[in-house]
């Protein structure tokens, strides 16, 4: 198993098209976890972008993990203390799991890209002062949002390890932080072309 | 009362044949504890609008008051004693120690100078620039150029502190502690606080973010009003409160 890397393992299967088992997957990479934790995890982590049905949805994640080959569990005798009185099956990512996320976080990111590049290319369809007005509310929306405070360095949501030093919030909250100033440069430059077009601008 | 307010101010500047506009009726109000960040690009007024608002810079129309009185007339008093403005690139002519520096502004205002070195000491502890007293501006890094600067104003007491820009120039590993700094000055010692920045990642951390370009401030221009409480009724008046 797993000797053509992550290509053989979504060969095998339709592509993994499932937010949840992305997540899910993820987690395990993260760190080796059993069902009822990473119920928890992902509740914290992802409970706010990804609503679940049920937590029996992590459990069919974590199967159709499995089938793919994309995570396994470990072995009693590899876990610590022999995995307590009544142990828990753990879950781990394989090499093909671990690079498997990698491609699709690389494809995620292309995703968002076009995702913009359509929104830039329906706000143009407008007409200049309703593009100007849609804009305005997205900058007020945008304005409170980068407002919003920076978590401290050292400050940890999880005490479970899930982010030393709260590395993890700090990351987020950057990429937050430019995505936003990204976003609001692009407004700018936007008005622009959009004044130019309504030929009033004011004060030229 | 607002400790700052502008009212429909308007500036213009002149270069040339062309004119510009930097500020289009711009209105804000500033409340004590409160940190507002002004972003705009590069030349985008954002440092013309901060200077209106201590007073340093003149406005072509509207008002700019301090703590409900108009500026007009009275800037040149106030800058120094209950506005203050602060920016790191302003080094002084002399090469003096960032510790001297902080004296002669009391000094000269008239200050003991046991009482003077003291509140300097105090200001540098405050703003975290304590290892900074003895060296000279030049020598500082961005960081410790702009707590060095607070400090300067920090020592003559402000109620409003004007900041130019302080994350320019700072290590981005520096930047949130500048931000939280200044957050603490708003929050902890209940200044009015207004900073200009470059980077919209600086505006993390405020109250109000506001944005200017093309001489127009957008964002919320004045303090959310306060939650309407609704009051509870005394158990056995509530038929009576209600008539």
């Amino acid at each position: 198993m797993g000797t053509g890397g992550a290509i053989d393992a979504t060969n095998a299967h339709p592509a993994m098209r499932s937010q949840v088992n992305w997540a899910v997957l993820g987690l395990v990479i993260q760190r080796p976890s059993y069902g009822y934790e990473l119920v928890q995890r992902f509740e914290r982590l992802y409970g706010e972008a990804i609503e679940l049905s049920s937590p029996s949805q992590i459990y069919t994640a974590l199967d159709a993990l499995v089938d793919r080959g994309m995570i396994e569990t470990v072995p009693l005798e590899e876990l610590e203390g022999g995995g307590g009185r009544q142990p828990k099956p753990h879950y781990r990512a394989t090499a093909d799991g671990a690079s498997g996320y990698e491609q699709w976080l690389i494809c995620q990111s292309q995703r968002e890209r076009s995702r913009s590049r359509m929104f830039a290319q329906q706000l143009s369809a407008l007409a200049p002062q309703a593009a100007l007005r849609v804009l305005e509310r997205w900058q007020g929306a945008l304005l409170q949002q980068a407002s919003a405070p920076a978590p401290r360095a050292g400050e940890s949501a999880g005490a479970d390890g899930d982010s030393a030093n709260g590395l993890g919030e700090r990351l987020v909250a950057e990429e937050d932080r430019l995505g936003i100033g990204a976003r609001l440069e692009w407004i700018e430059y936007a008005r622009s072309e959009l004044l130019a077009r309504t030929q009033r601008r004011p004060g030229a | 009362m607002s400790v700052l307010a502008l009212e429909r101010v308007s500036k213009r500047v002149r270069s040339g044949a062309h004119e510009r506009v930097l500020l289009r009726d711009a209105s804000l109000r500033l409340h004590a504890g409160e940190l507002v960040a002004v972003w705009s690009v590069r030349d985008g007024g954002r440092c013309t609008m901060l200077r209106i608002a201590a007073g340093i810079e003149p406005l072509d129309s509207g008002v700019v008051s301090f703590a409900g009185k108009p500026l007009r007339g009275h800037a040149g008093e106030l800058l120094g004693r209950g506005i203050g403005y602060c920016r790191a690139q302003l080094h002084s002519q002399e090469a003096r120690a960032v510790l001297d520096e902080l004296l002669v502004g009391q000094l000269a205002r008239g200050v003991p100078r046991r009482l003077a070195q003291r509140r300097a000491l105090e200001a540098l502890e405050r703003t975290g620039a304590t290892g900074c007293a003895a060296s000279e501006f030049g020598e500082l890094d961005g960081a410790e150029a702009v707590r060095a600067s607070l400090a300067r104003a920090l020592v003559l007491a402000p109620k409003l502190l004007v900041v130019e820009d302080p994350t320019r120039g700072v290590d981005l590993l520096a930047r949130d502690e500048i931000l939280a700094l200044l957050r603490s000055l708003a929050d902890d010692g209940g200044l009015a606080v207004l900073i200009s920045v470059g980077e919209t990642t600086a505006l993390a951390g405020a109250d109000r973010a506001l944005s200017l370009s093309d001489g127009v401030l957008r964002g919320s221009a004045a303090p959310p009003l306060a939650p309407v409480l609704e009051l509870r009724r005394r158990a056995g008046s509530a038929a009576g409160a209600s008539a």
